[in-house]
């Protein structure tokens, strides 16, 4: 465990000193604070006081956290049902996140949209999408609306390993390497669709081979691995941003709950999570690495973690004293 | 073949009559002319008479019924026929015997549909009562939406019109073909019509069956007179557009011809001269003198004069016929006879119909002035109040103390143009001003 | 007496689309076969010369990707005009259209819009068969969110397409391979003709047909026959399907007392259904003389066969049928 963080520091080196111990920090707090929050909103889950369902990213938070930090203000994002980390990263508001999981009128989508499509169009991010696949082919037209209209932001984009699998990953990478769009691809891949796991569902290695197939570059990187993530997605919208095109990332990962609240995992065995847990858990890892690095200490390792469940605590609140959405207001939104 | 006894027609524009109650029983031996039954119609009552000899067989209507005419409501049977048929039934008789003869299929059929089984003709054997009989009596009028919207708007039973839609479904178009159907003239009446005195029936409390009534208020249910008067001045009301006029009539020489009389023994009534003088106005002005039933308007040659008479609790209409042929002195002999009659409710259905226009007079009740609702199928009708003392300008604009006499007309205005109404209530007035006119 | 300017149904398409371009850098095309093609059916033939690749975008043959293009590039200030090549294959978008176009702004709490307009061509008589012959516009009209135009004359394409693109709504814009070459009076200058307005294209007292896209011009037909024997005919046009002004068809049905409703799409589950209903629930029904029918596509995929295809789908003979039965009372 040491000896990793030590290695992972001699390859850090530069980036570490380039991001400065403040956003190393800031980056890390997210990851607490993302864990925190579907914590929680299982805990909220399990007492009855939400409804639906909620896909939890408890252990993918480095993914989340390292691509939202590698883009740029004014860029896009749009990303999967499997979201909350997403948003939270994407400089989402813990209030009005928790507000809308709890169905509530102050919440980003006035309750209308809840867990699996939180959107906040004020900072581009077009939502999150509760169809596999679903964002890919808008992220075509995002593109392509960026291009047309000469700005330098890029489109950030980010499925899972299900979602390569469907039609629409395979037209929109496509039209997105024809037009040299300005997109990043990110595919998260945590093993599972739902139960099938990828080494069944793909006869390749990594999913970012298939980016050859339309001509982009494609690259995997370790989806735990905060400044990993941080640096490949950097690089691609860097690439995009230059005109050059679009890119496929690959981060590998891996979810520790279920699919869903109805799920008995059934597909993977507890020592397999255990394993995930104990050895390649993101927020250990970075915070190891920030602590080797002397960013932090153990005692502000403890604290962001306490801060974190308190800017939770404070959401609950907020949520829990904020107004359901009114019954006369059902029909507002669907047209504009 | 036991004698059927229908609804009779009893003339005018007569679509249904209501049972008011049966004088005979099932099994009840009757003389031909004997009365079955107390019908009511347009404000009169009437009795239903054995057409012959025979035992009474089955009541098929029950009191409060209202029955279309010339339908069946009781079979009279001969003397033979009844001993054949099932033994007289005693009105003291176990419901189950003096029910109808009918198959227990037909039966359970009418049970389940709550229809009464008294209420269908049978077509087996010995009149049996089959399932065909009880299915054809459910089935319900076919008609489209805007049959019956009308129907209901024009107060027509959908029943008695002659569909020419599809499987004789009744179309908007035979509803309205139903409604302007002409209406027999007043000359009609069967002669055989029996001229039974017109009757005030009391209006039995009917009690609700199971909610407790209030201390607070009478439940009466709406019919017979009381139906036909809310029916007749709605229908008036809602599709005869009204217009009102309305003048002030100087009644000084009317006066001066009342009190003339008077020294000499002779009665003459502010009614009586307004009678003669709307029969006058209204052989100048036929449009007014008129009737309209639908799509056809008809304009009289007479002026048959109704005129309001108000009962304890209702209305009566009495007519005074050829009102333009008759003196003052023929026209006050025949309002006071008529008013006595209607008081006594002892007037003929002759008596109080075939009426042009109608007047309503409430100067008696301290009314000084009103509107009054068109009789229909009249197109007009006058409302006097009291003849009030005003002063009024002289010829040289000194104020006079005068009688004066507030006249509102009601007039149709799909028939009565208002120039019309007005040139009639100008000449009105004229004749009320100068009743030599009347006489001359 | 000044000569009437006439524009073919495609070229009133056209005109629309670059008089659109012209005023809006925002609008683009977007489709396949759109560019030096000119389309399947020419609508957009000669723009790409005008403006070029950029704004006249040719795609790959990726109908759900086209449809995506359009819903990104509207979420982001753009007014994409997508193009489904036949109607058919807008089977491949339904995903994006229905679960992502539509549901977008709501979910969202009403934040974002999608200013897009799909157009597509509908309907049979080509001989193209059950792949190329759909007229699935009831599909959409049954998705809250979307909007449904189907213009029936020249007149109407212009100025409807123009409503449909200012409008800040995706709109499915449902053409008629039939009519792309029927011509009529078109001005020049853009106008609008506003979403959801019905329109009673001709007055009569006995009947009222509502028909769609291609049945209008046949109802219209059957009228003019129809007026011979006595028998007149109002012909409603709804035009825009969803939202529906259903006003103008109660008002009339009130009027003649009968109603029958025509379109080409097949009757089971079919937009004539929502008309009846409409009809039966409002106040006109207290004025029903009979039966409100329906005229429409035979429950079946258009067949090949020439006549066969012919009597899969209303004609004018086949309302000429019904519209007499009506009349007649025979119903």
């Amino acid at each position: 465990m040491m000896q990793l963080s030590q290695d992972l520091i001699q390859r850090y080196h530069d980036l570490i000193e380039t991001l400065g111990p403040e956003a190393l920090k800031t980056m890390l707090q997210e990851m607490h604070t993302i864990r925190a929050f579907e914590e929680r909103a299982e805990q909220l889950y399990m007492q009855g006081k939400v409804h639906g369902t909620m896909h939890l990213s408890i252990g993918q938070e480095a993914t989340a956290v390292g691509a939202a930090n590698a883009m740029q203000e004014g860029d896009y994002l749009l990303n999967h049902h499997r979201g909350h980390g997403h948003c939270m990263a994407w400089s989402g508001d813990p209030n009005r996140m928790m507000a809308e999981f709890m169905g509530k009128e102050t919440g980003y989508c006035r309750g209308r949209g809840g867990s699996m499509h939180i959107a906040d169009i004020d900072a581009n991010n077009l939502g999150a999408n509760g169809i596999v696949a679903g964002g890919i082919p808008i992220a075509v037209g995002v593109g392509l609306s960026i291009k047309m209209r000469r700005t330098s932001q890029v489109c950030l984009v980010i499925f899972g390993d299900g979602a390569a699998n469907e039609g629409a990953f395979h037209e929109s990478l496509n039209m997105a390497s024809i037009w040299a769009l300005p997109i990043v691809f990110l595919c998260e891949n945590n093993q599972y669709a739902m139960s099938m796991p990828v080494e069944k569902a793909f006869n390749i290695e990594n999913i970012s081979q298939r980016a050859a197939a339309y001509g982009l570059p494609g690259l995997t990187v370790d989806g735990n691995d905060v400044l990993a993530v941080y640096s490949a997605v950097s690089e691609a919208a860097a690439r995009a941003r230059r005109g050059e095109g679009a890119t496929l990332v690959e981060a590998k990962t891996y979810r520790y709950k279920g699919h869903s609240k109805s799920d008995k995992q059934a597909y993977r065995s507890r020592e397999e999570v255990r394993d995930w847990q104990d050895k390649r858990d993101p927020i250990l890892r970075f915070t190891n690495l920030l602590q080797l690095a002397g960013v932090i200490d153990a005692a502000e390792a403890t604290q962001m973690r306490e801060h974190a469940l308190a800017i939770i605590d404070a959401a609950v609140a907020f949520s829990e004293a904020s107004p359901d959405p009114n019954i006369a207001d059902i029909m507002d939104g669907v047209y504009a | 073949m036991p004698v059927p006894v229908i609804m009779p027609k009893f003339g005018f524009t007569l679509e249904s009559c209501e049972i008011v109650r049966w004088l005979v029983n099932e099994g009840d031996r009757v003389r031909s002319g004997d009365p079955l039954c107390e019908v009511t119609t347009d404000k009169v009552n009437m009795e239903v008479e054995a057409p012959e000899d025979g035992i009474v067989h089955q009541l098929l209507y029950k009191e409060g019924d209202v029955v279309p005419v010339t339908e069946v409501i009781c079979y009279l049977l001969r003397e033979d026929e009844a001993a054949a048929a099932a033994p007289p039934v005693q009105s003291d008789a176990p419901s189950a015997q003096s029910a109808p003869v009918a198959t227990p299929l037909a039966r359970r059929i009418a049970q389940s549909n709550h229809l009464d089984l008294a209420a269908v003709q049978g077509s087996g054997r010995d009149g049996k009562i089959t399932r065909r009989d009880v299915e054809q009596a459910l089935q319900k009028v076919r008609a489209t939406p805007a049959a019956r919207r009308l129907a209901a708007e024009h107060g027509i039973d959908l029943a008695q019109v002659q569909g020419t839609g599809p499987r004789g479904r009744v179309q908007g178009a035979d509803v309205h073909a139903a409604l302007s159907a002409p209406a027999p003239a007043p000359v009609a009446t069967p002669p055989e019509a029996p001229a039974k005195p017109l009757g005030k029936r009391d209006t039995q409390p009917v009690p609700p069956p199971s909610i407790p009534e209030p201390a607070e208020r009478r439940v009466v249910r709406l019919e017979g007179m009381r139906r036909t008067i809310a029916q007749r001045l709605q229908k008036s009301f809602q599709t005869a557009p009204h217009i009102f006029l309305e003048a002030t009539a100087e009644m000084s020489a009317v006066a001066h011809l009342r009190s003339v009389l008077k020294a000499r023994g002779a009665k003459l009534t502010v009614t009586a001269v307004l009678i003669k003088a709307c029969a006058w106005a209204l052989g100048k002005h036929p449009t007014l003198n008129a009737t309209i039933e639908d799509d056809q308007i008809s304009y009289w040659h007479t002026a048959n004069i109704g005129m309001a008479v108000a009962l304890e609790d209702g209305l009566i209409v009495p007519v005074i016929h050829h009102a333009e042929r008759l003196s003052l002195q023929a026209i006050q002999q025949e309002v006071d006879r008529l008013a006595e009659l209607a008081r006594a409710g002892k007037l003929t259905l002759d008596q109080v119909s075939g009426g042009t226009f109608s007047i309503s007079n409430m100067g008696m009740f301290g009314v000084d002035r009103f509107t009054a609702i068109i009789n229909p199928p009249q197109v007009a009708i006058l409302a006097v109040g009291r003849i009030v003392q005003q002063f009024v300008p002289d010829s040289e604009g000194k104020p006079v103390l005068k009688p004066m006499l507030n006249l509102m007309l009601s007039a149709d205005h799909r028939v009565v143009d208002g120039a019309h109404a007005a040139y009639f209530l100008r000449d009105l007035r004229e004749a009320l001003e100068t009743p030599a006119m009347l006489v001359w | 007496m000044p000569e009437v300017r006439e524009l073919t149904y495609a070229e009133a398409l056209r005109e629309c689309l670059r008089q659109l371009m012209e005023e809006d850098e925002r609008v683009f095309l977007i489709g396949e076969d759109i560019g030096v093609y000119g389309g399947a059916f020419g609508v957009t033939a000669g723009l790409i010369e005008q403006f070029g690749a950029e704004r006249v975008i040719d795609t790959p043959i990726s109908e759900a990707g086209i449809a995506g293009a359009c819903i990104g590039a509207a979420l982001t200030g753009m007014r994409p005009i997508g193009e489904i090549q036949f109607m058919d294959f807008v089977t491949l978008s339904m995903e994006q259209l229905v679960l992502q176009a539509a549901k977008v702004r709501f979910m969202f709490g009403g934040k974002a819009s999608v200013p897009m307009v799909l157009r597509m061509p509908g309907g049979s008589g080509t001989g193209a068969a059950a792949q190329h012959s759909e007229s699935l516009e009831n599909w959409f009209v049954h998705v809250p969110g979307l909007k449904v135009v189907m213009p029936s004359t020249p007149y109407d394409a212009k100025g409807l397409l123009r409503a449909a693109v200012l409008d800040n709504n995706p709109v499915i814009f449902v053409e008629h391979k039939l009519l792309y070459k029927t011509k009529g009076h078109v001005p020049e200058e853009p106008y609008i003709v506003p979403l959801s307005q019905s329109k009673v294209v001709r007055e009569g007292e006995h009947l009222t047909v509502v028909a769609t896209s291609i049945m209008v011009p046949r109802a219209l037909q059957a009228a003019e026959e129809l007026a011979k024997e006595g028998i007149e005919l109002e012909v409603i046009d709804p035009r825009t399907l969803k939202p529906l002004d259903d006003a103008p068809i109660i008002e009339s049905v009130k009027k003649t007392g009968r109603a029958l409703v025509v379109h080409e799409a097949v009757e089971m589950g079919g937009f004539g259904g929502e008309i009846v209903a409409r009809i039966a629930a409002s106040e006109a029904f207290d004025y029903l003389e009979a039966p409100i029918r329906r005229l429409a596509g035979l429950d079946i995929p258009i067949p090949y066969n020439r006549e066969l295809e012919y009597h899969a789908v209303p004609q004018v003979e086949s309302i000429l049928r019904e519209a007499r039965k009506l009349v007649r009372g025979e119903y």
